[in-house]
């Protein structure tokens, strides 16, 4: 019994590396047979992921005309319009707010419900069938049904918040310069909970019932064993569920753009949006530009998550 | 120890190629590189040879009602190849994309043959359009309306065809001017501001006037303005839109806004669809400016006891209407001349494209167009002034970026600390630079 305790969750998946290194080498077959297994695998991924990567890179570096007619080399021109863009830093500091916004809330109400959802109540299914579901409805319906809820005249929740004489006079949640990056937030972190909170779920399934046992026997109280037995072994998930919602939200386009399509020029835009609108909506019309801008967005993700990854994997070393 | 490192690893490279996948489909869907429009690939220039004849044209045509749009083009599609032998394949495409999708057409250098688009310039100065003198029967061209024919004519050549047209009025709710005790609508902007006024201060939400200028079509609502005071984008050749009038007509619409207050809240990030239209539908706005699809909206809602007026002028002069064709265009592709010809002859025979107009909702854009629908009293308002409407320079394709600067820049003119002069200083600017 011990030793399931201390075996690490992840380990199965660990195991086959090791064995095969130690296997003697045995005359296989060909290498060609190898790739004729991986060749499937092998099409998808330079169809779906090399032959875009290389037209985005090779249209970042193209000219184009208002109507999208190539009409040749930009050099690096388009980059460079792109980094001296007016609004770039604007854009930045918002996609920011709104990545770590949307991540922190969802990770914090992520565990709260895994928590619920843990525990065994009457209707248990029922509740989880529910928190389902926001995950499962399409992103654009969702942000739709929110620009409805949050309207300054028809909206509900202003009726509501009236009514309850919390507010004195409606909110304009979706126009206000204040108001629409809390509003994309919320909505933001409404869709990333449940995917969150079934990995934490998860997770939580995995903590084996005696070290609860055993806390309970050395006399730690509820907040002490959440503190220093269910979170420190929930770390694989949280680590899961932490890069995922780092690229999930960063590249949601529907919640940022569809509540945020009344508002004119690029205040309140992210870095995902201003790339579609610099292609197709605003005054520069430009698709070697938005190329650049989506060329800076895959470093920047693949930027952070390394960056992210690297903080992570040190902190495991020291501990 | 060794466990952790393997770990670290196979999710540093998931991550990465998580997010290369994520990240590339983001591309994929936003701008460039995507592959998707290679769905159109049914256009087949079949003409490998030199001057082959297609065997089908494909038309890319934006979704003006769920109802009628593709039924409409689906019916015509048979017609045409009853008639001519050639298939005509329909792509009925959502205003909010056709534009992506036509640039990525393009981009993969196979755009439709014909595309229906609200403008045209930049292509033809790109050199990408047949002229009317290559695909147009002069007998059709002599029937287009002047205005449009003036509109679609860029560098002396017809290349954009029209295809409908629409013409804006003042709509007012005639039970909110009665409970206001407003008995006829304003004919001046003083008159217009009064009864505003009178209408907001009926309270329980109601706004005097819904003002969209908002992204949407903020362009389509300043330009009726800036009409009705006698100024215009541009005046012999050259861009007038930060002329004295046209900062006069934005400061009086601010005024509306921020001093009056007699508008919706937050009327620079109002988009007209689900803002301002709405709030008259719900009978929450005494005035917008509106164009007949609003009106058959509205007689079919039957919630608004409604009427329509020319717009006011600032000094009470002749009312000036605007007004917005959109455009057939064709492109040049190898042996499909012939067949873009024939789809034009058929579209303005006066059973097609009058049919179309009609179910749509909008307004003729030939002579003969004119005098059918005259007998249609709802449409009086509009068909009078018809001919002599002002339209935005869609000719210079200058404008095609204007416009845009205008939707995305327009609004923050009317907001609080809002500059009216400013906004139009910038506009122009940026128009002389476009051209």
């Amino acid at each position: 019994m011990p030793e399931a305790t201390t075996a690490p969750p992840s380990g199965s998946a660990v195991q086959p590396v090791r064995a095969t290194s130690r296997r003697p080498r045995r005359p296989g077959p060909p290498g060609w047979v190898a790739l004729l297994w991986l060749g499937p695998a092998l099409a998808l991924i330079l169809a779906v992921v090399v032959y875009p990567a290389v037209a985005l890179v090779r249209a970042s570096l193209a000219r184009y005309s208002i109507t999208g007619l190539r009409t040749g080399s930009a050099g690096f021109g388009d980059y460079r319009r792109v980094l001296h863009h007016p609004d770039l830093g604007r854009v930045l500091s918002n996609t920011a707010i709104w990545v770590v916004g949307v991540l922190v809330l969802t990770i914090l109400a992520g565990l709260a419900v895994a928590q619920l959802l843990s525990k065994d109540f009457w209707g248990r299914r029922l509740v989880r069938w529910a928190v389902i579901v926001p995950w499962a409805a399409s992103l654009v319906i969702t942000a739709r049904l929110f620009t409805l809820l949050l309207d300054y005249y028809h909206g509900v929740v202003n009726e509501i918040l009236l009514d309850l004489h919390v507010i004195s006079s409606p909110v304009d949640f979706l126009g206000s310069d204040s108001w629409i990056l809390p509003s994309m937030i919320a909505v933001g972190v409404f869709v990333s909970v449940p995917f969150t909170a079934y990995v934490f779920l998860a997770g939580l399934n995995s903590i084996p019932g005696d070290v609860y046992e055993a806390a309970r026997m050395d006399g730690a109280t509820g907040w002490q064993t959440y503190v220093r037995i269910t979170l420190p072994l929930l770390r694989p998930a949280l680590l899961v569920a932490t890069v995922l919602n780092i690229i999930y939200v960063f590249n949601s386009f529907p919640i940022v753009y569809t509540l945020n399509d009344r508002n004119p020029g690029f205040g309140h835009d992210t870095s995902i949006t201003f790339m579609y609108k610099l292609a197709f909506k605003s005054s520069e019309h430009d698709v070697g530009m938005s190329a650049a801008a989506g060329v800076g967005n895959v470093l920047l993700i693949l930027v952070v998550v390394a960056v992210y990854l690297r903080f992570v994997a040190r902190d495991e070393v020291e501990d | 120890m060794e466990r952790r490192v393997v770990v670290r690893h196979t999710g540093l490279a998931g991550g990465v190629a998580l997010a290369l996948v994520l990240a590339a489909c983001g591309g994929g869907t936003g701008a460039s590189s995507s592959s998707s429009g290679s769905g159109g690939g049914a256009s087949s220039s079949s003409g490998s040879g030199g001057g082959g004849k297609v065997s089908s044209i494909t038309l890319m045509a934006a979704e003006y009602s769920k109802d009628h749009t593709a039924a409409f083009w689906n019916d015509f599609a048979q017609k045409y190849q009853a008639k001519t032998g050639i298939k005509l394949n329909v792509q009925v495409v959502s205003w909010d994309d056709i534009d992506q999708q036509a640039s990525t057409a393009i981009q993969n250098s196979n755009p439709p043959d014909i595309l229906n688009l609200n403008a045209y310039a930049s292509y033809a100065k790109d050199g990408l359009l047949y002229s009317s003198d290559e695909v147009l029967d002069p007998a059709v061209k002599s029937d287009v309306l002047d205005a449009f024919v003036k509109s679609g004519t860029y560098q002396g050549k017809l290349y954009g065809m029209p295809d409908l047209s629409s013409a804006r009025a003042l709509f007012y709710n005639k039970t909110l001017f009665q409970q206001a005790g407003i008995s006829a609508p304003p004919k001046t902007w003083d008159e217009f501001e009064a009864d505003a006024k009178k209408v907001s201060a009926l309270g329980k939400g109601t706004v005097g006037y819904a003002m969209p200028l908002g992204p949407e079509e903020a362009q389509a609502e300043f330009s009726i303005w800036l009409f009705n005071n006698g100024g215009n984008w541009k005046t012999d050749g050259k861009w007038t839109i930060n002329s004295d009038k046209n900062v006069q007509t934005l400061t009086f619409l601010k005024k509306l806004a921020v001093t009056d207050k007699v508008t919706e809240n937050n009327p620079g990030k109002t988009n007209r669809t689900d803002g301002a239209f709405a709030l008259f539908s719900s009978g929450k706005a005494g005035m917008v400016v509106g164009f007949s699809p609003l009106q058959g909206q509205l007689d079919k809602d039957k919630k608004v006891d409604y009427g329509i007026a020319p717009m006011p002028t600032s000094d009470g002069s002749t009312p000036q209407t605007y007004g917005v064709t959109d455009y057939l265009m064709a492109f040049k592709k190898n042996g499909n001349q012939d067949a873009v010809k024939a789809f034009y002859q058929l579209y303005y025979q006066p059973d097609e494209v009058n049919t179309f107009i009609k179910a749509e909702g909008f307004l003729p854009v030939t002579k003969s167009g004119v005098q059918t629908f005259a007998s249609e009293a709802s449409l009086k308002v509009y068909l009078d002034t018809l001919p002599q409407t002002h339209l935005t320079p869609t000719d210079d394709p200058a404008w095609d970026k204007v416009k845009l600067a205008v939707q995305q820049g327009i609004g923050a003119a009317v907001g609080p600390s809002g500059d009216p002069k400013k906004v139009l200083d910038g506009l122009q600017q940026q128009a002389e630079a476009g051209s």
